[in-house]
C-alpha cells in the first residue's frame, strides 16, 4: 500500500489503478443485478409463484429495465429537506460499500491490497454507512425517515459489537489480522468447524448489519413505509439499494474468507478446480441462505431486537473467545 | 513529487477545513459531518505515516462516535438554530492573540524536540504492527493499559446506573 504510494503519480500507474477498479465495479453490478433477479425468482418459487418472467427470456433482463427506470426518473426533493445532506447521504451509505472490497482475497492472486489489518478495515469501514443512513434520514425532514434512521443506526451499532467479537476467535487462532494469513490457516480444516459459535454469531450478527431478514426493521414498510429512504427516488434511491447489495457482496465474501477456507478447496485432492471456482461456489451458497432467510422468516420485533445482541450474542461471543483462549493456551503446553 | 506528497497535503486540507466548517456551521448535524470528515482524514494521515492499525482504530471509534453524537445532536437540540448576536471586536481580537500565542508555543515546541533521540524500532513492516503494538502494551505499558481499561469500566458503569436511576 505505501509502496505504491510512494510512486511518482504517473499517468499510466493512474489509469491502471483506475483501470482495475472499474472492473471490479463492473462485477459488482453485475453480481447486483443477478442476485436482484435471483433473489425474486427463488422468493417467487418458495411462495409458488414463477417470479418475473416477462421481460426478456425468463425475465433475466427485469432487473436492468428496472434500474433503467430508477435512472430515467425525475430526481426529486422535498422542499424543505437538506439539500446538501440530501445529496451526501447517499454517496456516505454507498462508497464505504465499494471501499471495503479493497482488501477482500478472492484467490491467491485477485486482491487489491494486502492490508495487515484486512477483518478490522473491513469492520471500521462498513461503520460509515450508519452515518449516511443517520444523514439521509434527518436530512429527509420526514418523521418516518427519522425514526427509521434512528432504529438503523441502533441496530447497526450494537450488532457491530457481536460482530467484532466474534472474529476474535478465529484472529487467535490465526495469530494475523491479515485476510490471507486467515485463508492460509486453514489449510487443514476450515475455521467453521473449531470456530462454530462464532460463526452463528457472526452469520445473524451479519444479517442485522446487512439490514435483511429477519433483522430488516429500518425499512419495516408496515410501520414506518420505507426506513430511511422513504424521501429518496430516483438514482438516489438506486445508490442505497446499491449500496445494501454490495455490502451483502462484501459480508459474502468475508465470511467465505474466514470461517469457509477462502479459495481452498474440500478436499486437497480436488485442487485441478481453480480457486475462483471454489470460491465462487461458496459464495454463492452464503448468497442463496440469504434469499432463504428472506423467503421464509418473520421480522423481529423492535423491542427483542437490543435485547437479543446484547444478552444474547454478546456473552455468547465472549464465551467463544474465552474457550478458544483456554484450548490454545492448553495446546502451547501453558495449562 | 510522490503520491504521498499530494495526499498529505489533500488530507491535511480535509482535516483542517472540516475542523474550521465544524466551528462555523450552525446547525448541529452539520457541525457533526464537518467533524467527521476531520477524524477521516486524520485516519488518512496515520495511513500515509504506515500505522494501519492506529487508523483502522481511529475509524471504527470515531465513525461509531460521530453516529451517536449526531443523534443525540438531533434528539437534544433546537432544530431551528438561530444567529447568535455578532461577536465585539475587542473580544475577536483577544481570541486571535490567543489563538498567536497557543500556535508558537506549539511551533516552537516541535521545533525544539530532538526527535532522533527517540529510537526508531527497527524492522517494523506495515504488516505486523499490529504484533508490535500488542507486544508493546502488554509488556511494557501494561499498568497504564489495564488503568485506562478500568476507567472505562467505571464511565460504563456509571452510565448505566444514571440511566437506571431516571427509569425509576
Amino acid at each position: 500500500m505505501s509502496s505504491w504510494l510512494e510512486q511518482a503519480p504517473s499517468l499510466t500507474n493512474v489509469l491502471h489503478y483506475s483501470l482495475a477498479a472499474v472492473a471490479l465495479l463492473l462485477v459488482v453490478l453485475g453480481f447486483v443485478t443477478y442476485a436482484i433477479y435471483f433473489e425474486r425468482k427463488v422468493i417467487g418459487w418458495m411462495q409458488l409463484r414463477p417470479g418475473p418472467n416477462r421481460v426478456g427470456p425468463l425475465g433475466l433482463l427485469q432487473t436492468i429495465s428496472d434500474v433503467t427506470k430508477l435512472l430515467l426518473k425525475e430526481d426529486t426533493r422535498p422542499k424543505h429537506a437538506d439539500k446538501a445532506l440530501f445529496t451526501l447521504a447517499p454517496i456516505l451509505a454507498y462508497s464505504p460499500a465499494f471501499a471495503v472490497l479493497a482488501v477482500m482475497p478472492f484467490t491467491d492472486t485477485i486482491q487489491f491490497a494486502d492490508l495487515g489489518v484486512g477483518v478490522l478495515y473491513y469492520i471500521a469501514l462498513s461503520s460509515i454507512t450508519v452515518m449516511g443512513v443517520i444523514t439521509a434520514g434527518w436530512a429527509s425532514n420526514n418523521k418516518y425517515s427519522l425514526i427509521g434512521g434512528m432504529r438503523s443506526a441502533a441496530q447497526m451499532i450494537s450488532y457491530e459489537v457481536p460482530l467484532v467479537m466474534s472474529v476474535v476467535g478465529i484472529i487467535l487462532m490465526t495469530g494475523s489480522l491479515n485476510l490471507k494469513d486467515i485463508v492460509y490457516a486453514q489449510q487443514d480444516v476450515w475455521n467453521i468447524v473449531p470456530q462454530f459459535l462464532g460463526f452463528i454469531v457472526f452469520l445473524i450478527a451479519a444479517q442485522a448489519e446487512l439490514n435483511r431478514s429477519p433483522f430488516d426493521l429500518p425499512e419495516a414498510e408496515s410501520e414506518l413505509v420505507a426506513g430511511y429512504h422513504v424521501e429518496y427516488s430516483g438514482f438516489r434511491f438506486a445508490m442505497f439499494m446499491l449500496a445494501e447489495y454490495v455490502y451483502m457482496f462484501g459480508m459474502g465474501t468475508l465470511i467465505v474468507v474466514l470461517f469457509l477456507g477462502g479459495w481452498l478447496p474440500i478436499h486437497p485432492s480436488l485442487d485441478f478446480i481453480p480457486p475462483i471456482i471454489w470460491f465462487i461456489i461458496k459464495f454463492m451458497f452464503y448468497v442463496f441462505l440469504q434469499f432463504w432467510l428472506r423467503a421464509t422468516m418473520p421480522r423481529f420485533r423492535a423491542d427483542q431486537l437490543m435485547g437479543f445482541a446484547w444478552k444474547v450474542l454478546l456473552p455468547v461471543a465472549l464465551f467463544n473467545i474465552m474457550l478458544t483462549a483456554f484450548v490454545i493456551t492448553y495446546q502451547n503446553g501453558f495449562m | 513529487m510522490s503520491a504521498s506528497y499530494l495526499v498529505f497535503f489533500l488530507l491535511g486540507l480535509l482535516t483542517i477545513g472540516g475542523a474550521v466548517f465544524m466551528i462555523n456551521f450552525k446547525r448541529v448535524v452539520h457541525m457533526v459531518i464537518a467533524v467527521g470528515v476531520s477524524f477521516l482524514s486524520i485516519a488518512g494521515l496515520f495511513v500515509l505515516l504506515g500505522a494501519e492499525f492506529v487508523a483502522i482504530s481511529q475509524i471504527l471509534v470515531y465513525s461509531g462516535a460521530i453516529s451517536i453524537l449526531m443523534l443525540f445532536g438531533i434528539m437534544l437540540t433546537k432544530h431551528d438554530a438561530s444567529e447568535e448576536g455578532s461577536k465585539s471586536k475587542g473580544r475577536v481580537w483577544l481570541t486571535f492573540l490567543g489563538v498567536a500565542a497557543l500556535f508558537v508555543v506549539i511551533f516552537t515546541g516541535i521545533q525544539n524536540t530532538n526527535w532522533s533521540a527517540i529510537p526508531v524500532k527497527e524492522n517494523t513492516s506495515s504488516l505486523s504492527n499490529v504484533k508490535e503494538i500488542g507486544i508493546e502494551v502488554f509488556t511494557k505499558y501494561v499498568i497504564p493499559f489495564e488503568l485506562v481499561s478500568v476507567l472505562l469500566l467505571v464511565a460504563l458503569v456509571g452510565a448505566i446506573v444514571m440511566a437506571k436511576k431516571e427509569e425509576e
